[in-house]
């Protein structure tokens, strides 16, 4: 038997970004996958020791291009226990706010994305965009910004909520309930999206904890561990969090943690806007800042929409010595090649898509 | 935080012997560049209890390799290519190729210290 | 039935007006059927040309996401005439650059362009395209995309906002039907 080489070069119909296989076949089952990866890398962690510490916000966000708040906040997060600060209350309720709405945002991509790679060309991916609108136009409301919101100070954020911000975002809230329901129900009709989802790309529990994978991927495969609820931070030991464990492994537990993830986050907001204090959120400008690290080796971990981002900082005065940063989407495409031994080749993609990849994630 | 400083020649021990006691995630391999030593650390954690270990290891400039720990943890592949582009350190026991630079072929580590920004 | 009806008016209109640039003052017609059609059909096909031109699907990076709500529902792009975004060169006539070209993807940039068939158009989206953008210390970078292939319409911006690619494109259209120079 002759093994033939195939390569999925690096532009491709579908919107993950730049990624190159080579996948080695014998007859129609996959024997080996290879990804090269580098086609978006620009040094991120180079660049960082060359700039002042509220200047680096705008590479970090760039970075997951989907999920910009989780990134942003993570880093000021680190800057803040270098320098001793800590938000008061009102300030740590309206970043879990944000923080979820930006999480919803995120994965109503993802669901449009994944279908269009299953073949639904461009059908359901319209209607999830139109969803996703409506919660981009409430973060416009909060943060003035379209796209890159560098929202995030020491100590707070930029400016107030408006004032009718509650009343739109529970309108949102409610209409997006009623979508979801709808989403699923016809979705998981349909005979082909169960023949190409279950029992396709299987990760078992003692694989998926030595590759060391995280986020939704990690949590489809039957381990408990969420950071919101293992290494608490801000307010959600108050809101009753609680992880969303499921015990297949294969694809279509994968798409089921992200849908019930989607309501879970609907019921923080709702949570979050009946709890909040009265108070003042605003953090401290820029220009006054005086920088003086008390710690100098910190390290943070935060839970982003796609897994875990830690981030390990050696601080010196003006500017940092050593950043380094651990993004959730490189060692979930390192895990490709143990998943996808041995499915066919046309299950490649649906599996590509239910780990949810961001390449400028994996090359820094 | 706590931070075990040890020798290159126990590094495998320590590992696998934390690997039994429960410590079975790889989170992290980082380097940093100190100008008289480059030190590499090993993060670990344990699944049931939450707690968090770092390994940390000191190499002079003359002699900069590290014995592989792919036998151990199977996530620990990617993290040793980048350690090998970024810093020049080797990795003993494996064939390491390069992952983001793939196609350069000089010997530029742009991680270093010694490495100047504005270089193209 | 609406559409058809507008569309023969507006053949028939020009069939006059291209007819009445050659009429001489004598009241006899001599000229060759060669000039004739050339006059109808030169403008038939740069109005075809202008107001359908589909694009290649070349999103790289941030700027990739302000594209595909270009091409979603609240901003359309079909109304224009981009109606879909083909995923390869052959069948495309403008290239939409978003996001930061590194020195691994230079060839393969290079290598689509050459692959597009005439006439074809370049638009750089972002300022990542334009000159480089945020990254302009990095060691991977290469600054504007204009040092591999020639671009016809800059837009700036970071990201610029999905109605100012609508802008640019409109232009792009006028240059395509020969109203600005150059």
């Amino acid at each position: 038997m002759s093994l033939v080489k195939i390569n999925i070069g690096p532009v491709h119909p579908s919107t993950h970004g730049l990624l190159r296989l080579v996948v080695t076949l014998d007859g129609d089952t996959i024997v080996n996958v290879e990804p090269h990866v580098g086609f978006l890398h620009r040094g991120v962690e180079k660049l960082a020791e060359n700039r002042m510490y509220m200047q680096i916000p705008p590479f970090i966000e760039k970075c997951d291009y989907v999920a910009k708040m989780a990134m942003d906040e993570a880093y000021v997060a680190t800057v803040e226990a270098a320098m001793g600060i800590e938000p008061n209350e009102r300030a740590q309720y309206e970043r879990v706010i944000l923080l979820e709405l930006q999480r919803i945002a995120s994965h109503l991509l993802w669901l449009g994305a994944m279908l269009n790679d299953l073949g639904h060309f461009f059908s359901v991916f319209m209607w999830t965009f139109a969803d996703r609108d409506k919660v981009l136009k409430l973060l416009e409301e909060a943060t003035g910004q379209r796209m890159f919101y560098v929202n995030m100070r020491l100590g707070g954020l930029r400016q107030e909520f408006p004032k009718d911000f509650e009343y739109h975002a529970l309108d949102v809230l409610t209409y997006l309930e009623k979508r979801i329901n709808e989403y699923e129900s016809f979705i998981e009709n349909s005979s082909l999206f169960k023949e190409r989802m279950y029992k396709v790309g299987v990760l078992s529990r003692d694989d998926a904890i030595n590759l060391g994978v995280s986020g939704p991927v990690l949590r489809a495969s039957g381990v408990n561990f969420d950071v919101r609820k293992d290494k608490p931070y801000y307010v959600y030991k108050k809101l009753n969090f609680k992880p969303i464990v499921l015990y297949n492994g294969d694809n279509f537990s994968r798409y089921k943690v992200r849908i019930l993830e989607i309501k879970e986050s609907i019921r923080l907001i709702r949570e979050a806007f009946k709890q909040m204090p009265d108070g003042n959120a605003t953090g401290m400008p820029i220009k006054l800042i005086n920088p003086a690290p008390k710690n100098k080796v910190v390290r943070v971990s935060r839970e982003g929409p796609r897994g875990e981002i830690m981030f390990y900082l050696v601080a010196d005065e003006q500017r940092p010595y050593r950043l380094a940063m651990r993004t959730p989407a490189f060692i979930n495409l390192a895990a490709l090649n143990h998943i996808a031994r041995g499915n066919k080749f046309a299950n490649l993609f649906p599996i590509i898509g239910s780990l949810d990849l961001v390449m400028a994630d994996v090359d820094k | 935080m706590v931070r075990l400083i040890i020798d290159r020649k126990d590094l495998i021990d320590t590992i696998s012997s934390f690997k039994k006691k429960g410590f079975s995630y790889l989170v992290k391999i980082l380097g940093i560049d100190y100008i008289d030593y480059i030190s590499v650390l090993y993060i670990l954690r344990n699944l049931d209890s939450d707690e968090e270990i770092e390994i940390e290891v000191h190499l002079n400039q003359n002699d900069l390799w590290v014995p592989t720990i792919i036998n151990i943890f199977k996530g620990a592949d990617w993290y040793e290519r980048e350690l090998y582009e970024m810093f020049g350190i080797e990795i003993k026991g494996r064939k390491v190729r390069k992952l983001l630079l793939e196609k350069f072929s000089e010997n530029i580590y742009p991680l270093r210290k010694s490495f100047k920004w504005g270089t193209k | 039935m609406k559409d058809f009806i507008t569309a023969k008016q507006e053949f028939d209109k020009l069939v006059e007006e291209s007819l009445k640039k050659y009429k001489p003052k004598v009241p006899v017609v001599f000229t060759k059927l060669s000039e004739v059609t050339k006059a109808i059909t030169s403008n038939m096909i740069i109005w075809s040309r202008k107001n359908s031109l589909w694009p290649l699907q070349f999103g790289l990076a941030c700027c990739a996401m302000e594209l595909l709500d270009f091409g979603a529902s609240r901003i359309d792009a079909e109304r224009k005439g981009f109606l879909v975004f083909r995923a390869t060169p052959r069948q495309s006539d403008v290239m939409i650059s978003a996001g930061w070209i590194t020195k691994s993807m230079a060839p393969e940039v290079k290598r689509l362009y050459e692959q597009m068939s005439r006439p074809r158009y370049v638009v750089a989206y972002g300022e990542c395209s334009v000159s480089g953008g945020p990254w302009y210390e990095s060691y991977n970078i290469i600054e504007g995309i204009d040092q591999i292939v020639p671009v016809d319409v800059y837009v700036s911006g970071c990201p610029p906002r999905p109605e100012s690619l609508f802008d640019a494109l409109l232009k792009l259209q006028e240059k395509v039907g020969g109203k600005i120079d150059n």
